[in-house]
């Protein structure tokens, strides 16, 4: 049954480095659903977020939870400021235009992390060590791992209470259907996609705390995830959320079969083949309604 | 501008005469260049000259058929590997050049398939895998060349005898980017231009009034990939050196926001933006902190709250800062984009002083 | 309509028959004060951490400036960024070779994709080029005249230590664990060439992309081997992955690992402290030894370094290959041109500086040759010379 366990295996790490994409997901299809913006500074705003979490942790010597609050306030702010500042600003905006417009924020970001803390890798300490683990018949379970599963179970599901059951994300679930009646209805529209941004934001946020420890705190941590993080949100359907989470758990684990059973070397590039293979069965993705276009 | 009062005022390839006049003088000028600068600005302009070619093609599928494409470093990647392969064959770069093309054109043609459910986001992530797939099959495999690429012959083509070869490499980049112009607005001008044009206004609305949806937006894609192939032959030669990282997803961004900065669905949009992007790209230098201390009155406390704050060895980091700027306001301010700026100033000085 | 036509056409001939001075002559980088010495590196991109190379060399030079210069001569340095990115590169050399008062020559110079986009034009121009920093064979092979290599081959260093670990360790079962480009498959080939001759095969061979941070599969495929040693030939950042991935996949091989990994205070740091009994080559003196030129530096270091600089082996490098250079210079003497530095530089034998020693000759061109083995130990941080300076055969 020893490929059984291999098979396990690879199976429990593939949902660890999916449950990151799911996340990341997940944040970008909030912005998309929200703001009808593909949002491409996602992967370093999570990055900065991360830098300054590890900033509070380090030079401020804030204990960890502290700083891990720290880091998810100054994440809320950043998302905040990105669509005031950065999307709303835009006059007619097109697709285009707004992709144009968050990778110009990216590229803002990016510079101002490598400026700030330079281009080197450093270390993230976290109360964990790597070598912890867990072995359940043969299967071994690092304890970062399962915390990264865990935390984005947790935070999937409390997205979901939220949407369903919150006054909040009733609000944000009005305005994403109809802008103009949501306004009717007394419903800040403005606030709601700021917040909606801020949301985002924070989520990416524990993207990039949960890869840290698990990687090392440089410029390019999130350029992979992010990517993988959309195609994630695109396989799911970009415009539901369960989508977003099962997207990346899928392209986790295809990930991880197709790089341990056949090639290393062609990893990447599996996300898109199954992305294409997907949309070809189904053009809207796996979870969201059919594309419905007026005429 | 001026209003256009017949059918086949509309269809001149020149708006007005003095128009056609200038772009004869600019390549009047662009062929003296080489008489009178060194090679430092031929290769400037050389770099230009690829951008403008892969911008005017990129534009056809982004600006005129409202399609999207973050995978364009794809096809200029083909476009490289092939020119170079087929030179290396034996074929004379005459001939290698245009077949690169064409084979950046079939693949095109490919990509184009899936282009015909998918709009959007979808359409998006299918060119940026694309875009991926071939960086990555050109950099694994040995038979391209592996990590380091394949070896570039010299430019062996004469097209003015007595001229250096930098000097004729110019002059064929900049004939070839002419050609580019004169070929996307002409086939604009065409029934396949405006059935490029239908498609991106209402592919439904234009399906209902005859235009073959699966046969136009493969062309679409075919034709921006041929140019970006061309552009791509062209490049492997200025450069003199094919490595196959640098086709990644940045210069695909870069591609596209050479596009979307200098004005969709225009000729002298994508030029503008061209050259823009590509002076950014190699003009753009990290300042350092003594720079800083020359700003008046409040230089020298800026720069020690720099040097105190920010990681001095990081400085060069700021022109990413200006370019995502830069980018930006132009964005937000103009959203037609360069060329949008072009006609405003246009409009207002010709209506002076009202 | 005619007017504007007239003035369009009169504009049009002044600007094609105006004669700006042409610049084709070829500019010798040489006054009677200064020597241009040019070099790029990346100082942002995904090979940021390589930049301090520039800075090293830098550094050095305004060491050399500071004691008085070279026969009465100071060196300007040119130090540009290009971003990892060969059209970066090409442009910023050819605007320096080209413009007043011209490159006398190159110094070091990051990346072996965007060294190349520029070496045919180089030594097209005679323009000497000393210590390019990466350990390509394209450098040597042919060998160019005003090219002098200082690197020592990346495939060399994995033959010394696929010996070492066969010969002295007696592991048996090696994997080789190396990134997808020009760096980790030179390393690649030179670990299989070696066991070839040692009558083994590798157990496992997996690349690594460099966007790639998830490296579970990497690590399974190596543990999965069954290997007992692992060469890694990758980047400081998938090295630090690699260890945290195989601590929590219970995998504990001994590993083995290029020079460009061999800063042992760095790699422990960033990794927290997992960096033990690794096994590493290095083709320098070691950031901690106390040889009296490292010691220089290093008190040099706190003097001229920028704010956040560390002294560590990216820096040390940026000295150590351009040391030949200021030998060269010096013994060129006053009357220096391209061919006279050309010949100085091939009367350079057994120099030693920070590097290896370095020997030059009519028809050598690959300086250095030799490097040592070295080992962590259990805190990480001590290291231990395993061999003496060793040129592999």
């Amino acid at each position: 049954m020893d490929w059984l366990v291999t098979f396990l295996q690879v199976v429990f790490s593939g949902l660890a480095a999916g449950s990151v994409y799911a996340l990341i997901a997940l944040a970008m299809v909030i912005i998309y659903r929200t703001t009808e913006v593909l949002n491409f500074a996602q992967g370093d705003m999570a990055m900065l977020c991360a830098n300054v979490g590890l900033a509070f942790l380090v030079t401020g010597a804030l204990p960890f939870p502290l700083a891990v609050a720290a880091a998810l306030a100054f994440a809320a702010l950043l998302g905040a400021c990105a669509e005031f500042f950065f999307l709303r600003r835009a006059k007619e905006p097109t697709v285009l235009s707004l992709i144009i417009i968050t990778l110009g924020l990216e590229m803002i970001v990016f510079g101002f992390a490598s400026w700030k803390w330079g281009g080197e890798p450093r270390d993230f300490p976290i109360p964990l060590s790597p070598a912890d683990v867990l072995v359940v018949g043969g299967v071994i379970m690092g304890h970062l791992e399962l915390a990264t599963i865990g935390i984005a179970g947790l935070i999937i599901a409390a997205l979901f209470f939220f949407l369903a059951r919150s006054k909040a994300g009733l609000a944000m679930r009005s305005t994403q259907q109809n802008r103009a009646a949501a306004r009717l209805m007394g419903i800040r529209v403005r606030r709601v996609e700021m917040g909606a941004w801020s949301l985002a934001a924070m989520i990416g946020c524990i993207a990039g705390l949960l890869v840290g420890p698990a990687a090392t705190v440089e410029p390019y941590m999130m350029w992979d995830p992010m990517m993988k993080g959309f195609a994630a949100a695109v396989l799911g359907g970009i415009t539901s959320l369960p989508g977003a989470a099962l997207g990346g758990a899928i392209i986790g684990i295809v990930e991880n079969l197709f790089g341990f059973y056949v090639s290393t070397a062609f990893k990447s590039v599996v996300p898109f083949a199954v992305i294409l293979l997907m949309l070809a069965i189904k053009p809207s993705g796996l979870l969201a309604r059919h594309y419905v276009k007026k005429v | 501008m001026d209003m256009k009062r017949s059918y086949y005022k509309d269809l001149r390839l020149f708006d007005t005469l003095p128009l056609g006049l200038w772009l004869c003088a600019c390549c009047l000028v662009l062929a003296a260049v080489p008489f009178h600068v060194g090679n430092y600005t031929l290769y400037l302009l050389g770099y230009i000259a690829i951008n403008v070619i892969v911008a005017v093609g990129l534009n056809v599928l982004v600006g005129y058929t409202g399609q999207i494409s973050l995978g364009h470093a794809g096809f200029f990647a083909i476009g490289a590997y092939a020119a170079v392969l087929l030179v290396n064959a034996g074929l004379p770069i005459p001939l290698a050049l245009p077949a690169a093309a064409l084979i950046a054109a079939a693949f095109g043609l490919l990509l184009g398939l899936p282009a015909l459910r998918l709009e959007g986001p979808y359409l998006a992530v299918i060119t940026l895998g694309f875009g991926l797939t071939v960086e990555n099959i050109f950099a694994k495999t040995p038979a391209f060349g592996g990590a380091t690429g394949p070896a570039v012959p010299a430019f062996t083509l004469t097209l003015v005898p007595g001229w250096s070869r930098e000097q004729n490499l110019y002059l064929l980049i900049m004939l070839l980017a002419g050609a580019s112009l004169l070929a996307v607005r002409n086939l604009m001008r065409t029934r396949v231009g405006r059935a490029f044009v239908a498609i991106r206004d209402s592919d439904v609305a234009a399906a209902c009034a005859g235009v073959d949806l699966t046969w136009y937006k493969t062309l679409a894609f075919a034709v921006s990939a041929f140019f970006t192939g061309l552009a791509g032959g062209l490049f492997a030669f200025h450069l003199g050196q094919v490595d196959p990282t640098t086709f990644n997803l940045m210069l695909s961004i870069l591609f596209l926001a050479m596009v979307v900065i200098g004005g969709v669905g225009s000729i002298l949009g994508p030029v503008l933006g061209a050259v823009a992007i590509s002076l950014l790209n190699l003009k753009l230098k990290g300042l350092q902190l003594a720079d800083f201390e020359q700003i008046p009155l409040f230089g020298p406390s800026i720069a020690g709250f720099l040097g105190r704050n920010f990681m001095e060895t990081g400085m060069a980091n700021i022109q990413f800062i200006v370019y995502g700027a830069i980018l930006v306001s132009i964005m937000i301010f103009e959203p037609l984009g360069l060329y949008g700026l072009w006609v405003r100033s246009k409009r207002y000085w010709r209506a002076w002083p009202l | 309509m005619l007017k504007q036509t007239l003035k369009i056409g009169a504009l049009a001939a002044a600007l094609c028959a105006t004669a700006l001075p042409a610049g084709a002559q070829q500019l010798s980088g040489v006054t009677d004060t200064e020597i241009h010495i040019a070099a790029w590196s990346p100082q942002t991109g995904p090979a940021a951490p390589w930049g301090a190379v520039a800075r090293g060399t830098a550094m050095l030079f305004q060491m050399v400036n500071d004691a008085g210069g070279i026969n009465g001569r100071k060196i300007v340095f040119h130090s540009f960024d290009d971003q990892y990115n060969p059209a970066k590169t090409v442009a910023g050399i050819k605007e320096l070779v080209e413009k007043e008062p011209g490159i006398f020559g190159v110094a070091s110079g990051v990346g072996t994709s965007s060294g190349l986009a520029v070496k045919d034009y180089l030594m097209e121009r005679g323009i000497p080029w000393v210590g390019p920093a990466a350990g390509s064979l394209h450098w040597i092979t042919p060998p160019q005249k005003a090219l002098f290599a200082m690197y020592p081959l990346y495939a060399d260093e994995a033959k010394l230590l696929t010996r070492y670990l066969v010969e002295k360790e007696g592991k048996k079962k090696i994997a080789i664990f190396y990134a997808s480009d020009e760096y980790g498959e030179n390393g690649h080939r030179g670990a299989v060439a070696e066991m070839e001759k040692l009558g083994i095969k590798p157990v496992a061979e997996v690349p690594v992309n460099q966007a790639d941070r998830d490296l579970k599969s990497h690590l399974l495929k190596l543990k999965e081997s069954g290997a007992d040693a692992v060469l890694m030939w990758v980047n400081p950042t998938h090295a630090v992955i690699t260890l945290k991935t195989a601590a929590a996949l219970q995998f504990a091989p001994q590993w083995a690992v290029s020079s460009t990994l061999s800063d042992a205070a760095l790699m422990n740091n960033i990794s927290g402290g997992l960096w033990k009994n690794i096994l590493f080559a290095s083709f320098g003196e070691l950031p901690d030894a106390n040889t009296p030129e490292v010691k220089k530096y290093r008190d040099a270091f706190s003097k001229y370094a920028q704010q956040g600089e560390r002294w560590g082996v990216f820096f040390m490098a940026g000295i150590g290959f351009v040391e030949p250079m200021v030998e060269g210079l010096k013994r060129a003497g006053r009357n220096l041109t391209r061919e006279n530095f050309i010949k100085a530089m091939e009367t350079i034998k057994d120099f030693k500086g920070i590097m290896g020693r370095v020997s030059y000759g009519p028809n050598e061109r690959q300086g250095q040759r030799e490097i040592f083995l070295a080992r962590t130990d259990d805190s990480g941080v001590k290291v231990t010379q395993l061999t003496p300076w060793t040129t592999v055969k």
